[in-house]
């Protein structure tokens, strides 16, 4: 009861002087901008985004065919007759000869010549649309459906082309049950007017228009296209959801961050520590303001793009993990430009972690690492179930819990206010989740609550490399995996050896690397069991995962891991660490490379 | 103010910077991004490209047709790397489900000059990499049926467009335009912003720290500290906009004007570190400082995008070499602002200084 009247009370100060502060200098300045916001948005819609204009040059030989491409500003239009053109032929990526065209054999040429054509696409469906007879001028519509097929992961991964063996020119026969299939009918469901209206809006050349489409998830809804509408999923689309929801987002926790540098600037936060409240108090107190003015923030987006509100709940642990990963950051940069430049590394990161699988949503399995995933989905109107909501979230609740729990237990005036180096800093931070008297069950939690982190950036990992061709792609993933692995299981040992060097003794490195060892598999096992079914089937869920086959031959893997490092920290000193985690690193990929390649198991 | 000590303090905070490894962090930055443009590169072209990887350009595609004939068997007949097999549509789906054929096509038995539409249906594997490239397939294919039935068709039309015969190149996704047209110019301005912000820094920090007042107590004056700030900040600007220019390169994508494009950004660059000199000296405090520099970033930016001949489409423009000497008076404008702006801030810093020292 007590420590909830605290947090409330923490909460109203934090809100109270973050409003007085902003509301006194910043407030004006602030609406002055919006309102210029609004005026330049009005000016840059019709005036158009002039990023590309002019990067292509065409030479056109009609003023007729010039109509075509000129609502295009990508293309610098020259008018002129065949010969001339014809001379200059170098000067030019396109020229366009009595309706010939004729493009620079260069990629750039080859560009042009795609914007060109979809240029034109757009030129004639314009014209095709104002036919009376709208089944003259477009006499053929195509149903799309998607047919599931279960093998997903494992089928696509590397590339590789599963199942599509046509040497045979005999028709393949399928070897399970046959269903029957109603066939589909000719006739047309929707009306004449609609399929109209729905040309008109393909026609419209507003660059953002792809943008929006996906907001709007009007792409979903209409099934029936004409053949130039077939499209496959474009991978650059999903970009506008980190505008729209993530920016916003990490903006805000910049507050957050913000004020808990603050706390230290001036060691300011002094009175607050010695206040009768826990840290844990302070924390949750801090964070609940700025927790829901992003929810807020999130809630209005959703409102305002008219998407359903099924869209938060994967946001809520991205939220968390902005958050988390805010206080960590504010907690431990020395300076403002330290904090600046963690914060940008980090948002590329997550943004990064975030975005790229998105590339591939309707595409791979992989993409349902990201949560933006489930948000593309629902904004789509397939939904998402909640086994998909656990396997792309539990890695960023988890995380978030961890981090909070870093913070909650290293928010203390020696850990606040020291003015080490970053790494010492880090240091410090794990050393201050070691107990005293109990380090090796420190150790071990250390271990298990590492894992992850650990399948964070393993999983990052994976969506860089998964489609690089596939014999490199499968040995950079289990050298890199093997790396983090390995470092994440020595952390703790290392942090031990910073702080008490006399700990580290022959037999307290065997326990050490014992205990770490199972702490690490336990939590492999319990994660994995949780959630990461799909990818641990496939053969880059066997070269993360290798461990979950047989159980002592990984714990011995890991054990050995930790002593490998442990030994070069016990007989080579500090200096020794990193030759040590190299050596257990290229230990471990031989083991996993070896299992990989047919061991016999 | 004297170019000698704003030297001075230009260099401390440069060896600040290296010695709270914050550079490293900018470079692992970079580096990192890098490593997704190469992965843009090479993962989205192998996903659009069938053509980009050794893999695919032998792979043949099995097609499953169901329904009556119609001129889409010629058509497919034609290509060599689709390959159609009759089959009963039920058949034909189990098949599919089974992956052994990559899509299943239903043609009914309108008649191409029926007065209602030919409705295809199209079965493709959901969640697929190879239905995307199946998609481009057969949009080709479908695309030419369509101009069949335009033909036959054509006299119920009443106008008719301009034609064009197109070469036939393949229909490969090309990421020319994604990388010259978007990806440059921003990678090359990324810089510019970090640095801006960088100068905020800086500056309210000396603020909230309190440590002004022994800087100031040294022969330097104010003007001088700041102006040695804005230095260091500018000069990180061309430093790692060209080492983005040679990241790119060693990717194998090869820019044309560098030197050009460097001075865009530097000058651009320079423009926003000075308003953030601006604000930071306004405010004095890291949190309404950021917040409002930020707001006015996103304004600048869109206004500048908006307005024809911006410093970004001329980095574009510079990059694909369709320029001509005009940027170069497009660049004098720019740095004309800037001085203007950059005289802005000596004199309010004079004022801060005189403020101070009264």
């Amino acid at each position: 009861m007590r420590i909830l009247s605290s947090i409330r009370t923490i909460a109203a100060w934090e809100m109270k002087r973050s409003v007085t502060m902003m509301g006194r200098h910043v407030l004006p300045l602030a609406v002055g901008l919006l309102v210029l916001l609004v005026l330049v948005t009005s000016f840059a819609a019709q005036s158009g985004i002039h990023m590309q204009d002019g990067m292509y040059r065409i030479g056109i030989d009609d003023p007729g065919v010039a109509r075509v491409v000129a609502p295009d500003s990508r293309f610098t239009i020259t008018i002129a007759d065949a010969h001339t053109l014809r001379e200059d032929r170098s000067a030019y990526d396109i020229i366009i000869l009595r309706g010939e065209v004729y493009a620079a054999d260069t990629d750039k040429g080859r560009a042009a010549l795609k914007s060109l054509e979809r240029d034109y696409e757009v030129y004639v469906s314009h014209i095709a649309a104002g036919e009376p007879d709208l089944f003259a001028a477009y006499p053929l519509w195509i149903d799309l459906e998607y047919v599931k097929s279960e093998i997903d992961f494992v089928a696509t991964e590397g590339g590789q082309q599963v199942g599509t063996v046509v040497d045979a020119r005999d028709p393949p026969v399928p070897s399970g049950p046959v269903e029957a299939v109603p066939l589909p009918s000719s006739a047309i469901s929707v009306s004449e007017d609609d399929l109209r209206e729905r040309l008109a809006e393909t026609g419209s050349d507003h660059p953002l228009s792809r943008y929006t489409g996906i907001l709007s998830g009007s792409s979903s809804v209409y099934t029936l296209k004409t053949p130039s509408q077939l499209s496959p999923p474009l991978p650059f689309d999903s970009i506008i959801l980190v505008f729209i929801f993530i920016f916003p987002l990490y903006f805000t926790s910049q507050f957050f961050m913000m004020s808990i540098m603050n706390e230290r600037v001036g060691r300011a936060g002094e009175a607050l520590l010695s206040a009768p409240v826990r840290s844990s108090a302070i924390i949750v107190g801090k964070v609940l303001p700025y927790f829901a003015l992003m929810l807020f923030i999130s809630a209005a987006i959703t409102l305002i793009i008219g998407a359903p509100v099924g869209i938060l709940i994967p946001l809520i642990p991205v939220i968390l993990f902005f958050l988390a990963s805010a206080l960590i950051i504010g907690m431990a940069a020395r300076s403002f430009k330290e904090l600046s430049f963690i914060s940008i590394f980090f948002s590329t990161l997550a943004t990064a972690y975030l975005f790229f699988p998105t590339v591939f949503a309707n595409t791979h399995v992989i993409s349902i690492v990201s949560p933006l995933t489930l948000v593309v989905l629902k904004l789509q109107g397939d939904g998402f179930t909640a086994a998909e909501y656990l396997y792309s979230t539990a890695l960023f609740f988890a995380t978030s819990l961890i981090l909070f729990y870093a913070g909650i237990v290293n928010y203390r005036e020696e850990r606040l206010f020291s003015t080490k180096n970053l790494i010492s800093r880090f240091a410090d931070f794990i050393s201050g989740g070691i107990m005293r008297d109990h380090p090796h069950a420190s150790l071990f939690g250390l271990a298990l609550l590492s894992i992850p982190f650990v399948f964070m950036v393993q999983m990052m990992a994976l969506v860089l490399f998964f489609n690089i061709p596939m014999p490199l792609s499968l040995v950079l993933l289990v050298v890199v995996a093997a790396f983090i692995e390995e470092f994440a299981k020595s952390l703790g040992l290392y942090a031990i050896a910073r702080e008490r060097p006399g700990f580290l003794t022959l037999q307290n490195l065997l326990i050490a690397a014992s205990v770490i060892g199972l702490g690490f598999l336990i939590g492999e096992k319990l994660l994995l069991f949780a959630t990461l079914a799909q990818i641990s089937e496939s053969i880059f869920g066997s070269a993360l995962f290798l461990s979950l086959g047989v159980l002592w031959m990984p714990l011995l893997l890991h054990i050995a891991g930790v002593l490998i490092t442990g030994g070069f920290l016990l007989f080579g000193g500090r200096r020794a660490y990193v030759p040590g985690i190299v050596v257990a690193s290229v230990v471990h990929s031989l083991y996993n490379l070896y299992f990989i390649t047919g061991a016999p198991l | 103010m004297n170019a000698r000590r704003i030297g001075l303090v230009a260099k401390k905070e440069i060896f600040g910077l290296s010695a709270e490894k914050t550079i490293i962090f900018a470079i692992l930055l970079q580096v990192f991004i890098a490593m997704f443009s190469s992965f843009l590169m090479v993962g989205l072209t192998t996903m659009y490209d069938p053509e980009a990887l050794e893999g695919y350009s032998t792979v043949t595609y099995g097609i499953g047709y169901a329904g009556a004939d119609s001129p889409l068997v010629d058509l497919f007949r034609k290509r060599d790397d689709l390959v159609l097999h009759r089959m009963d549509l039920d058949q034909a789906l189990a098949t599919l489900r089974e992956r052994k054929i990559a899509a299943v096509i239903f043609v009914p038995d309108t008649l191409p000059d029926a007065e209602g539409p030919v409705t295809v249906t199209l079965y493709l594997i959901k969640n697929d990499l190879q239905s995307s490239i199946i998609n481009v397939k057969l949009k080709e294919v479908l695309q030419d049926y369509e101009r069949e039935l335009r033909e036959v068709r054509a006299d119920r039309m009443a106008s008719f467009p301009v034609y064009l015969n197109f070469p036939k190149v393949g229909g490969a996704e090309n990421f020319f335009e994604f990388v010259y047209g978007l990806l440059i110019p921003l990678l090359v301005f990324l810089p510019a912003i970090i640095s801006s912000a960088l100068v905020i820094d800086l500056i309210t920090e000396e603020y909230q720290r309190k440590t002004l007042e022994t800087l100031v107590s040294t022969p330097v004056t104010f003007t001088e500290v700041i102006w040695g700030k804005i230095t260091a900040c500018a000069v990180l600007v061309p430093v790692q906009a060209g080492a983005w220019l040679l990241l790119l390169g060693a990717n194998g994508i090869a820019v044309r004007g560098a030197v050009a494009i460097i001075l865009h950004a530097s000058v651009g660059g320079l423009f926003l570190i000075l308003l953030g000199a601006l604000v930071a000296l306004h405010y004095r405090e890291r949190t309404s400082a950021q917040f409002i520099f930020s707001t006015a970033l996103v304004v600048v930016f869109l206004f500048v995008m908006a307005v024809p001949y911006n410093p970004l489409n001329l980095m574009v423009r510079l990059a694909v070499d369709t320029v001509g000497p005009i940027h170069w008076l497009i660049l004098l404008v720019v740095a004309g602002v800037t001085a203007l702006l950059g005289w802005l801030v000596t004199v309010y810093a004079q004022r801060v200084g005189e403020a101070g020292a009264a």
